[in-house]
């Protein structure tokens, strides 16, 4: 057994650099007969431009279409057999593939792997592209478009970036872009963004750091490294001056307020603080806004808040809904106010400890797995630079401070910098009929 | 990159399969009554410890249902030691989560502690389970909070169809008929003095189980228990279930429930599913596994996602229970195809009735199967929630132990004769949920 998540949380690790640029990292953990193989490409929505939104997203699913020597329907399949699993997910700042196999199988993920990075443009084509098309436009109407609030979040970040920054639109795409994407788009993205260089390849699980890379060169250490990308400069932290507010009818039973703000990137000293400010308002009873809105003030039914770890800037967001006969207005000014509250006479340090304890708490538990520690390593060596500067995010926690916690919620959180978006109900009705179907 | 400068080299051929390394837990009854199993394991420096107890809606009195999600949700509200306030500032200060949920069968509370924090943990959660007071305010604001959130819950047509599924194979008799978090008319009128008795007669220890993995020595978690649990006692009345039945009342109908405006319509065919301690059990699962089981690979999936682009995913599974549960296919499609995707579910359930399933397909779904078993039990929580099935069906000690050789023993004939069994269309319901311009 291994302790590598030790009291003061660790994921130690080693990185090697491949001839091509490829960078390897192996974390070694024996606690089950598994290994997960991760592979992220700094690659996301933000790197798409405007017309043709999604397309990151589109690709992704295109990826699992298969190879030359793995062709349709190979990928799942082979990997099923073996026992193992996979899946991939697309991001604002990157998007990953990973397996977790037994440890058995582990050079499979690998040998399909180079079979997409050296052998995928073969089958792309627009028989291809027109079926996963469809299943992209599918996955937008069952996960946004037919749930309740489900718009809103696209919203919330046009309200927030301006129109061409690159986190003003979302993941998924607009739906009139996605009809807009071509093979040759497609074709483009792979090719300038799906390259060694471009990419960081993760081992964590039962495995010797030796092996794995090893087992790197072997199977990836070939690939031709591919243009050099140029880094672009990060657009200033959007302000929203004034605050902007807008109100959105949907088919819901009760208005639900969502608010958020532009902050600092992922493991700034100012996120980590960000972060423990959001545990210390939204998690758990006795936070802050749960007291004020839903326990004391019955005027929510629900509250949260969260910090994207994203590296262009974070973004800070609050979100509660109305219990019935409150009014939206009601909620959004007592979130205000507890907001107010925070940064005029701060936060005791027992609240602080709490947070960070459960801060801790979700660490821990997230961290269990292979799966989610190769997908920390692999994002904290594309966004930070460096898999072994995750540590400094995790030990960060430890020193914030209640004057710190106070201080954030000061300079990012005010009035002024909010974007606020309230989901106002809409009219439905429902009937039914029943039919012989036999 | 270009592919005519890559040299190609053939597949790896995997090696001998890991042996699965199925934690063997230690087991023990309280002189209570209450059943533990202690399943260490120091990979994190965290425990997760989940209660359950027979409590689940399926005792709900018949006026008020939604009594035994009220009184689950209220555990955490308020105890004889502690107000609702102190008591959460106590455990967010101890950085835990202590959260109920109330299913059909069972109420179950769910703690997850750090390490160090165990031994405090342990007396807070005897304190919130023993021990709740039922505060008037805090009843009234769950009360309020729950009919709001039944509201709510309608606004999703993935919630309408799952509903009504549930209601189309078991009927409002039955307890899995109705969602296990009751109906707004019980859980308005149900009166405080009905809660607290119903914690009073179903919160004891006989019948109850307590699961136990992470981060912690078995001794100390033994010491630990005996004082919070020690005084314990008492039995909860038998909940008794309404006979099972091999078919829905509406077997071979299509209920529809027109969603204006859909962007999708959501499709459930439902029947009813068997035991979960049927010796049938691992025949049908791999039946299951070929015809939806994986969202992507199994028939369903490559057919409605993978050939035709209808939808996000399409999978199928059984829902276990102490007595016989249901079966239920899923997805959600373009309205357009709606009558075409139905078509289609039910020519692949017909499919599996009309044939035996070719070898390699069985292979295939053995080994995703048995070779995932090391996943299953990777985390704390994972080994919480493989031990919790054992207890929680009364399946066997050695189950897991023994449940690579049993899925190995299915054989092809075994799948055709569950498959008739329970994909027969004419055996299921349809329920659809949006729109459908013709019939299927």
């Amino acid at each position: 057994m291994s302790t590598s998540i030790s009291s003061s949380i660790r994921i130690p690790s080693t990185t090697r650099v491949l001839g091509n640029g490829l960078r390897v990292v192996a974390h070694q953990d024996s606690g089950a007969p598994i290994v997960t193989v991760h592979l992220m490409f700094r690659a996301g929505s933000r790197d798409e431009r405007p017309g043709r939104t999604g397309l990151a997203h589109l690709l992704e699913h295109l990826f699992f279409e298969g190879s030359q020597h793995a062709p349709k329907g190979h990928f799942d399949d082979v990997l099923e057999r073996v026992g193992g699993t996979n899946n991939g997910t697309t991001w604002l700042d990157r998007t990953n593939y990973y397996e977790t196999v037994p440890t058995h199988a582990v050079e499979v993920p690998l040998w399909l792997e180079r079979d997409r990075l050296g052998f995928f443009l073969p089958i792309l084509t627009g028989e291809v592209l027109e079926l996963q098309r469809g299943v992209v436009m599918n996955e937008r109407r069952q996960v946004y478009e037919n749930r309740p609030y489900g718009m809103a979040d696209e919203r919330l970040h046009e309200l927030l970036f301006p129109d061409a920054h690159p986190y003003s639109w979302p993941t998924i795409g607009y739906m009139r872009d996605l009809e807009q994407i071509t093979l040759d788009d497609a074709r483009e993205f792979y090719q300038t963004y799906y390259t060694p260089g471009n990419a960081v390849l993760v081992f964590a699980g039962d495995i010797a750091p030796e092996r794995a890379f090893e087992l790197a060169e072997k199977y990836l250490g070939d690939l031709p490294a591919g243009p050099v990308l140029e880094t672009q400069p990060a657009p200033p932290l959007p302000a929203s001056p004034g605050g902007v507010r807008e109100e959105m009818e949907d088919d819901v039973s009760f208005p639900r307020v969502h608010q958020a703000f532009a902050v600092p990137g992922y493991g700034t000293p100012d996120w980590i603080a960000l972060d423990v400010l959001a545990y210390l308002l939204a998690d758990g009873d006795s936070s802050r806004l749960q007291r004020a809105l839903v326990r004391d003030g019955r005027l929510a039914q629900d509250i949260d808040s969260y910090l994207y770890p994203t590296a262009l800037c974070g973004l800070f967001g609050i979100v509660g809904t109305a219990r019935s006969e409150i009014e939206p207005q009601a909620l959004e000014q007592a979130v205000r106010q507890v907001l107010d509250d925070v940064i005029r006479d701060g936060v005791t340090e027992a609240e602080v400890t709490g947070a960070i304890r459960r801060v801790r708490r979700d660490l821990v538990s997230e961290l269990a797995t292979m799966e989610e520690r190769a997908d920390t390593l692999a994002y904290a060596a594309t966004v930070l630079g460096d898999a072994d500067a995750i540590h400094g995010v995790l030990d960060g926690y430890a020193n914030v401070t209640a004057a710190d916690v106070q201080r954030v919620a000061a300079t990012y959180l005010s009035p002024d910098r909010a974007a606020t978006l309230v989901v106002i109900p809409g009219e439905e009705e429902e009937d039914e009929e029943v039919r012989d179907a036999a | 990159m270009q592919p005519e400068t890559i040299p190609f080299f053939p597949a790896p051929v995997p090696g001998q399969p890991p042996r699965p390394r199925v934690p063997r837990p230690e087991r023990w009854t309280m002189d209570n009554g209450l059943h533990v199993v202690a399943a260490p394991r120091a990979t994190v420096p965290q425990v997760v410890i989940r209660l359950a107890l027979p409590a689940g809606s399926a005792g709900d009195p018949a006026e008020h249902p939604g009594t035994a999600s009220l009184v689950g949700h209220l555990l955490t509200e308020g105890t004889t030691t502690y107000s609702a306030d102190e008591l959460a500032e106590r455990l967010d200060g101890l950085g835990a989560a202590v959260s109920a949920s109330v299913g059909h069968d069972y109420a179950e509370v769910e703690a997850v502690f750090l390490t160090e924090t165990l031994a405090e943990g342990i007396t807070l959660l005897a304190d919130v389970l023993l021990r709740p007071s039922f505060p008037e305010r805090e009843v009234e604001r769950v009360r309020a909070e729950s009919l709001d959130a039944i509201v709510g819950r309608e606004d999703e047509p993935a919630n309408v169809a799952e509903d009504r599924a549930a209601l189309e194979v078991f009927g409002a008799d039955h307890p899995y008929g109705l969602p296990a978090f009751g109906t707004a008319a019980g859980i308005a009128g149900v009166p405080r003095e009905v809660l607290a008795d119903f914690h009073e007669r179903f919160y004891r220890p006989t019948g109850a189980f307590l699961v136990a993995s992470g981060d912690f020595d078995t001794a100390e978690l033994k010491r630990l228990l005996d004082e919070a649990f020690g005084a314990w006692s008492g039995a909860p009345p038998a909940i008794t279930y309404p006979a099972g039945t091999e078919l829905p009342p509406r077997a071979g109908k299509l209920v529809l429930v027109p969603w204006d405006d859909a962007a999708q319509s959501e499709i459930r065919i439902v029947g009813v599913g068997l035991d979960r301690r049927s010796p049938d059990w691992f025949a049908a699962s791999v039946a299951n596994y070929v015809l939806g089981g994986s969202t992507i690979t199994g028939r369903l999936g490559a057919n409605l996602r993978e050939d035709k682009g209808w939808t996000y995913g399409a999978r199928s599974s059984f829902q276990p229970g102490v007595v016989t549960g249901g079966w239920s296919a899923e997805t959600a499609v373009d309205v357009g195809v709606t009558a075409d995707a139905l078509r289609e579910m039910i020519g692949e359930m017909r499919r599996m009735t009309e044939g035996l399933v070719p070898d390699a397909e069985i292979r295939r779904a053995k080994d995703a199967m048995i070779l995932s078993l090391p996943r299953l039990f990777e985390t704390p929580s994972g080994v919480a929630g493989r031990f919790v099935t054992l207890e929680a069906y009364g399946l066997p000690d050695d189950y897991w132990e023994t449940y690579a050789d049993r899925v190995e023993a299915v054989t092809a004939e075994d799948v055709l004769r569950v498959a008739e069994r329970f994909f027969a269309p004419e055996r299921t319901v349809r329920v659809v949920v949006g729109g459908m311009a013709e019939e299927g």
